[in-house]
C-alpha cells in the first residue's frame, strides 16, 4: 500500500501563536485514519492547512505523490481531497440541490446527475426534500449533507471535521455507519474526532494529538487499548 | 391628476435607471462586504465612453441610424465601463481585501474623486455639460395625459430586460451559484473549488456591464451629460440598494423604482421643489437604516465566522 | 527587496560613497543651461563652478550638504546606517528629481538640463543617478529597525535639549512655510522650490528618525510632558517673530490651523472611533452660519451681536446637536453605512445653504461684513505693535488660533486615554466585540460625532469672523475629502499627523497655483496610494501602528499580507 496523504514536519502559526509544530503523519489509501485530541490540539488547523486555506510555516504536504502546501484552496478539490469542515458550513440560503451541485462545481463530466442520486440513496432524507433551503435542516441532516456535497466531487481522499459534533448517539451512529460505508466503496477517509472512542473503533490508524504535536499513533484497537489514551480521552482512570 | 400621472411615469423611468445602477452596488457589496462609492463613476465613465464612441468610431454616415449607431455606442460604453470597474478591482481593492474595513472603503472614495476628476480635467470640454446625441427612436410616447419620450421607454425595457436576465443568471448558471455561495461562506467556497478572484471580478465587471449600459441610456434620454452625474446617482442607486437590502438583486430592483417615485414625486409635491429632493431621498435611506436595517429584501448581517 | 539587497551587498559601500561624491558634484555643476520661460531659475541654477566656486544656495545647497551627510554617514560609526544613508539619498533624489522635472516642463525641455546653445548642465541627471545610487547603497548596507538610544539625561539638561529642538522645529516650520516664497504669476517656481525643499527636509528628518534621535526626543518630550507642551506652544507664539513674520504667511498660518484644529476633530470619529465621516465639514459650516448670524452681520437676519466667545460657544453646541442627529442611525447600523448617511448630510446642508434655507444663509450671495473680533477695543485684523516691534495684521488672529489648536490637541489627547477613548478604539477594531465586553457602542459611536461636530463647529465659528464672509462654498464635500485626506496622509489617531496633514494639505495648493484643477484628482489618488501603501500614514499612532503595519516606526511598505493568512486567523 502506497501513501495517499503525506504530512511531514508541518507547522501552522496565527500571528506570533504556533498552533501546530512538526506535526508529521500518513494516510494509507484506502485507510480510515483518525487524528484525535482535545479541543485546540490544532486539528481543525491541520485540516484546513491541508485543504489550503491556512499556509503552513514550515514542513511538507504530499497528497498523491505531489506537493501541495503552496497551491491556493481552490485548486486542491480538484486534485481529489475534499473537506467537509467542522460545522458542516454548508450554505444555508441554498436548496440541497444547490449544495450538491456547488460540490460538484469542478467536475465537467456528466456523471453529476447520477451521482446526486447515490446521494439521495444513501440519505434518502435529503432526496425528499431537495429543493429545500439547507438552512431549515436538523444537525443530523446538515451533516449528512456536508458529506454528500463533500462525495460529490468524488474525491480520492476525504476529510471530515468533527462530524459527530452536537449530534444525538443514534444520529451519530448513522454517520459512523455511512463513513464506514463510503470506505468500503474505496474513499480514503482522514477523520478529526473529538469522540475518540467511535473514531478509533473504526479506524485503521490513529494518531493522538496534543498542543500542536503528535504524541502517539498507531492501529485504532490498539490506541483504544493503550492506558493513557484512555485516561486522557476516554475519561477512564 | 395629470401631473401625478405625468410624475408617476418620470419617477418610473428615473427607477429604471437607478436600478440598472444599484445592482452593482448590491452585487458587489453582497460578495465582498465593500461600499463601493466608485461605482456611481463607473456610471458615468461609461455614458462619456458612449459619447467618445459616438464621436470618434461612429462612422459619419449610420450616426443618425438609431438602430446601427445605438448598439455601437453601447458596446463601446460598456466596454469602457467594464475596463475602469477591472482595473479598479485589480489595483485598488484586490491589494486590500484583508485590511481593516475602512481602508478599501477610503480607497473608493479616492477612485471615485480621482475618476470624476479626471474625466472632467482630461475629456474634452468635460469642464462643462456635454451635449449627448439623441440614438434613438425621437418622440414621446402619449398615453392620455402622459407623455413619455422613447428612450425613456427604451431605459424601462432594457433596466427590466437585463434585472431579470441577471436575476436569472445569478440563480441557475454554474458560475451564478458561485457567487452565491462566495457570498455566503467565501472560505467554504473555495473548498468547493470556487476561485475568488474569478468570482469576484466577475461581480465587477456584471456590475459595470449594467452601470455601462445605463451611462449610455441616460445620455440618451436627458441628451446632456456631466462629470458629477454619477455621484449625484450613485448615491441615489446606493440609498436604493439599502432600501431594497444589500445582497438582493430584487431588493435593489423594487428599491430603486421606490426611489425614482419618491425623488419625482417629492420634487413636485414637496416644500421646496426639486431643490430638496435630494433631503427627501436621504429621509428615506435614514428611516429605512433606522427601522429595517436589513431593507425590504436581505437578510439579516451575516455574522462573520 | 531582499533579493536586491543580497546582490548590491558587496558594491554596497562604495556605491553609497560614490553617490555622495556624485551629489556633491552635482550641487556644483550648472542645472539650467539657459533663462527659461518664465524667467531665470534660481539659486544660480545656471552657476558654472569656476565662475563662482562653492556660491551655492538654496536646493544646491541642501544638495551639497546632503553629499556630505552621505559620506559622514558612510565613515563615521553610527546606528542603522543603512537606513540614514537609504533616507539621505531619497531625500537627494527627490530634490534632483523635483527640480529637474520644474525644470524641463517650464519651457526648458530636456535642452535645458542636458546641453544646449553650447552650454551643458548635467546637475540635475548627475544629482537623479547620485541619489539611485545612494539608495541602492543604503538598501545594500541593510537597513535595520532605527536605533533606540538608552542614554537619560538630568532634568535641566532635558530641559535644555527640548528647548533647543523646539527652537529647531520653530525655525524649520518657518523655513518651509515660506520655502518658495509665495506662490503665484509673480513666482512661477515657488512650487517647485517648495516641493523640492519638503524633499530636502523629509530625506533629513527620515535619516534623524533613522540614526535614533527623533524616537529619543519624542520619548524625553514625553517624559516631560508639560514642559514640552509649554515650550511647544511658546514656539508656535514666536512665528510671528521669524521670516514667517507677513501678513500673507500669518494669513496662510492662520487658515492652516482653523484646518488642522477641524481635522483633528474629524481625527475624533475617524481616528478613533473608527467612523468613516464624509459631511464633516458641514459641521464646520453650521458653526460659522450660526456665528455669522450672531455676530450683527448686515445680512444676518436675527440681528442681534453677541460677544464672540458665546456665540463661539452657541455655533458649537449647535453643529454638535446636528452630529448627534446625523449619527443616530448608527445605534442599528454598522459603520460602513455610516459614511453613506454622512455624505447625504453634508449635501443636505450645501444644498440648504445654497438655497439661503430660512433666510440664514443668504444663498450664493453669502453672509458678507461679519465683522472681525475685537479685545480691549483693538481689531483682530489690524497690525500689532509690541514695545518697538511691529507683527503684521493678522497676528491676533494667528494667537487666536493657536490657542484653538492647543485647545482641541489637548480635549482630543483626553479623550484618546479617556475610559471613553477606549472603548472608541475597541469600536474600531472590532464593533460586535466591543458589544460584547459590555460597550454601550450607540452612545459611544454617538458621543464621537457629537465630539467632532462640536469641534468642527467652535471652528467654524473663528473662520467666519477671520474670513468675514461664510458662503456655503466654503463646506462642500470636496473640503471633506481634502480634510479626511489630511487625516489619512498624516495618520489615522495621531495629534501631530492631523497637523501635518492638514498643513501639507492646504500649504501645498498655496504653493502650487498652477496645478488647482488637478488638485483633487491628485488627492484621490493619494487616498488610494496610502491606503495600499502606507494606510499607517506619515505620523502613525503609536498604538495604530502595530494593528495596521505589523511593523515599526519604519518606513518599508508593509508586504502585502497573504490572503490566507490572515481569513484564517481571524476565522
Amino acid at each position: 500500500m502506497s501513501a495517499l496523504l503525506e504530512v511531514r514536519d508541518l507547522s501552522v502559526a496565527y500571528g506570533a501563536i504556533e498552533a501546530v509544530r512538526d506535526i508529521s503523519f500518513t494516510v494509507e489509501a484506502g485507510h480510515i485514519v483518525s487524528l484525535i485530541g482535545s479541543n485546540g490540539a490544532g486539528k481543525t488547523t491541520t485540516l484546513r492547512t491541508i485543504s489550503g486555506l491556512l499556509r503552513p510555516t514550515g514542513g511538507e504536504i504530499v497528497f498523491d505523490g505531489k506537493p501541495i502546501h503552496d497551491q491556493p484552496a481552490h485548486t486542491i478539490l480538484g486534485s481529489g481531497l475534499a473537506h467537509c469542515p467542522e460545522g458542516r458550513r454548508l450554505f444555508p440560503r441554498m436548496t440541497v440541490e444547490e449544495n450538491l451541485q456547488l460540490g460538484a462545481y469542478v467536475r465537467k463530466d456528466d456523471g453529476v446527475e447520477a451521482d446526486m442520486q447515490n446521494v439521495y440513496e444513501l440519505f434518502p432524507v435529503l432526496g425528499e426534500r431537495r429543493h429545500n433551503k439547507a438552512g431549515l435542516f436538523s444537525g443530523g441532516e446538515q451533516q449528512m449533507l456536508a458529506i454528500g456535497r463533500a462525495m460529490m466531487s468524488k474525491p480520492k481522499l476525504l476529510m471530515l471535521d468533527e462530524p459527530s459534533m452536537g449530534l444525538s448517539p443514534i444520529m451519530t451512529q448513522l454517520i459512523f455507519d455511512t463513513i464506514k460505508e463510503l470506505q468500503k466503496q474505496g474513499t480514503t477517509i482522514l477523520l478529526v474526532e473529538q469522540n475518540a472512542l467511535a473514531a478509533l473503533a473504526l479506524s485503521d490508524h490513529g494518531y493522538v494529538i496534543d498542543l500542536g504535536q503528535t504524541t502517539l499513533d498507531g492501529p485504532g484497537h490498539e490506541l483504544l487499548a493503550d492506558e493513557r489514551v484512555r485516561a486522557a480521552y476516554l475519561g477512564e482512570d | 391628476m395629470s401631473t401625478l400621472l405625468q410624475q408617476l411615469a418620470n419617477g418610473v423611468v428615473q427607477g429604471a435607471l437607478i436600478a440598472l445602477i444599484a445592482l452593482g452596488y448590491t452585487m458587489v457589496y453582497g460578495i465582498i462586504q465593500l461600499i463601493n462609492f466608485a461605482h456611481g463613476e463607473v456610471f458615468m465613465v461609461g455614458a462619456y465612453g458612449g459619447l467618445a464612441t459616438y464621436t470618434w468610431i461612429v462612422p459619419e454616415s449610420v450616426k443618425d441610424v438609431w438602430y446601427v449607431s445605438l448598439p455601437i455606442v453601447l458596446v463601446g460604453g460598456v466596454a469602457v465601463s467594464v475596463a475602469i470597474a477591472l482595473l479598479m478591482e485589480r489595483f485598488a481593492y484586490r491589494p486590500l481585501r484583508n485590511a481593516p474595513r475602512l481602508a478599501p472603503l477610503i480607497t473608493a472614495l479616492g477612485v471615485s474623486v480621482f475618476l470624476q476628476e479626471f474625466v472632467r480635467n482630461f475629456y474634452p470640454n468635460a469642464t462643462a455639460a456635454l451635449p449627448f446625441p439623441g440614438v434613438f427612436v425621437q418622440g414621446q410616447l402619449v398615453i392620455g395625459p402622459i407623455r413619455v419620450g422613447w428612450s425613456g421607454i427604451l431605459l424601462i425595457g432594457v433596466s427590466v430586460l437585463l434585472s431579470i436576465a441577471l436575476q436569472t443568471y445569478i440563480n441557475r448558471s454554474r458560475m451564478g451559484r458561485a457567487m452565491r455561495a462566495t457570498a455566503q461562506d467565501p472560505d467554504t467556497a473555495k473548498l468547493m473549488g470556487v476561485n475568488p478572484d474569478r468570482v469576484i471580478v466577475l461581480t465587477f465587471v456584471l456590475g459595470a456591464a449594467l452601470a455601462g449600459v445605463a451611462g449610455v441610456l441616460f445620455g440618451t434620454y436627458l441628451n446632456n451629460i456631466n462629470t458629477d452625474m454619477g455621484f449625484q446617482t450613485g448615491i441615489f442607486a446606493f440609498t436604493a440598494a439599502v432600501l431594497g437590502g444589500v445582497g438582493s438583486i430584487r431588493g435593489a430592483v423594487v428599491g430603486a423604482f421606490i426611489i425614482g417615485l419618491v425623488k419625482t414625486l417629492a420634487g413636485q409635491y414637496m416644500p421646496g421643489g426639486t431643490q430638496y429632493d435630494y433631503v427627501w431621498i436621504f429621509v428615506v435611506l435614514i428611516l429605512v437604516l433606522v427601522f429595517r436595517p436589513q431593507g425590504l429584501f436581505g437578510e439579516p448581517e451575516r455574522v462573520r465566522a | 527587496m531582499s533579493k536586491l539587497a543580497n546582490t548590491i551587498k558587496p558594491f554596497a559601500r562604495p556605491l553609497a560613497i560614490l553617490g555622495g561624491v556624485l551629489l556633491i558634484v552635482a550641487a556644483l555643476l550648472p542645472w539650467v543651461t539657459f533663462a527659461l520661460n518664465s524667467g531665470k531659475y534660481p539659486d544660480l541654477a545656471t552657476l558654472q563652478f569656476f565662475d563662482a566656486p562653492f556660491a551655492v544656495t538654496g536646493f544646491r545647497w541642501h544638495i551639497l550638504l546632503l553629499g556630505v551627510l552621505v559620506l559622514i554617514a558612510v565613515f563615521a560609526p553610527i546606528p542603522s546606517k543603512g537606513r540614514v544613508v537609504r533616507s539621505l539619498g531619497w531625500g537627494g533624489l527627490a530634490v534632483a528629481l523635483i527640480n529637474s522635472i520644474f525644470i524641463t516642463t517650464e519651457g526648458g525641455g530636456l535642452g535645458a538640463i542636458t546641453a544646449a546653445d553650447g552650454n551643458a548642465a548635467f546637475g540635475g541627471i548627475v544629482g537623479i543617478v547620485a541619489g539611485i545610487a545612494v539608495i541602492l547603497g543604503g538598501t545594500g548596507i541593510g537597513i535595520e529597525l532605527p536605533a533606540k538610544w538608552k542614554v537619560k539625561l538630568s532634568t535641566p539638561l532635558a530641559y535644555l535639549v527640548l528647548v533647543v529642538t523646539f527652537a529647531a522645529v520653530l525655525f524649520a516650520v518657518a523655513q518651509t512655510l515660506t520655502a518658495g516664497g509665495q506662490g503665484g504669476p509673480a513666482n512661477p517656481y515657488a512650487g517647485g522650490l517648495f516641493l523640492s525643499f519638503l524633499g530636502f527636509a523629509a530625506g533629513l528628518l527620515t535619516a534623524l528618525n533613522g540614526i535614533g534621535l527623533i524616537g529619543w526626543i519624542s520619548e524625553l518630550s514625553e517624559k516631560h510632558r508639560v514642559f514640552s507642551v509649554v515650550v511647544l506652544l511658546a514656539c508656535a507664539l514666536l512665528l510671528p517673530f521669524t521670516n514667517a513674520g507677513s501678513e500673507y504667511w500669518m494669513t496662510v498660518a492662520a487658515n492652516i490651523g482653523i484646518y488642522a484644529a477641524t481635522a483633528i476633530g474629524l481625527n475624533i470619529v475617524v481616528g478613533l472611533a473608527g467612523l468613516l465621516d464624509l459631511g464633516y465639514v458641514a459641521f464646520m459650516g453650521i458653526g460659522a452660519v450660526v456665528a455669522a448670524n450672531l455676530s450683527g452681520a448686515a445680512a444676518s437676519k436675527v440681528g442681534i451681536d453677541l460677544p464672540f466667545p458665546i456665540a463661539a460657544v452657541i455655533a458649537a453646541i449647535i453643529a454638535g446637536i446636528f452630529g448627534a442627529i446625523v449619527g443616530s442611525p448608527t445605534l442599528r447600523v454598522r459603520g460602513d453605512y455610516l459614511a453613506i448617511v454622512t455624505l447625504a448630510f453634508g449635501e443636505i446642508f450645501t444644498r440648504s445653504a445654497q438655497n439661503n434655507i430660512g433666510g440664514l444663509t443668504n444663498g450664493a450671495n453669502a453672509i458678507p461684513g461679519v465683522p472681525p473680533l475685537d479685545l480691549f477695543g483693538k481689531e483682530f485684523n489690524e497690525p500689532l505693535n509690541i514695545g518697538s516691534v511691529e507683527l503684521p495684521s493678522g497676528v491676533l488672529y494667528y494667537v487666536l488660533i493657536v490657542l484653538l489648536v492647543a485647545a482641541v490637541m489637548a480635549i482630543f489627547a483626553n479623550l484618546k486615554f479617556s475610559r471613553i477613548g477606549r472603548a472608541w478604539i475597541a469600536i474600531r477594531e472590532d464593533e460586535d466585540a466591543a458589544r460584547a465586553m459590555g460597550i454601550k457602542t450607540g452612545k459611544a459611536k454617538i458621543l464621537a460625532f457629537l465630539v467632532g461636530a462640536t469641534l468642527a463647529g467652535l471652528a467654524g465659528a473663528v473662520f467666519a469672523h477671520k474670513n468675514g464672509t461664510v458662503s456655503y462654498e466654503s463646506f462642500k464635500f470636496l473640503e471633506s475629502v481634502t480634510l479626511l485626506a489630511a487625516v489619512i496622509l498624516g495618520g489615522m489617531g495621531s495629534i501631530p499627523g492631523a497637523v501635518l496633514g492638514a498643513s501639507l494639505l492646504f500649504v501645498l495648493p498655496e504653493k502650487l497655483r498652477e496645478f488647482s484643477d488637478y488638485r483633487l484628482m491628485i488627492f484621490g489618488l493619494a487616498l488610494v496610494l496610502i491606503m495600499r501603501f502606507r494606510p499607517q500614514g506619515l505620523v502613525p499612532d503609536r498604538h495604530r501602528r502595530a494593528e495596521l503595519a505589523g511593523e515599526d516606526v519604519g518606513g518599508v511598505p508593509v508586504d502585502e499580507v497573504h490572503e490566507h493568512d490572515t481569513k484564517g486567523a481571524t476565522a
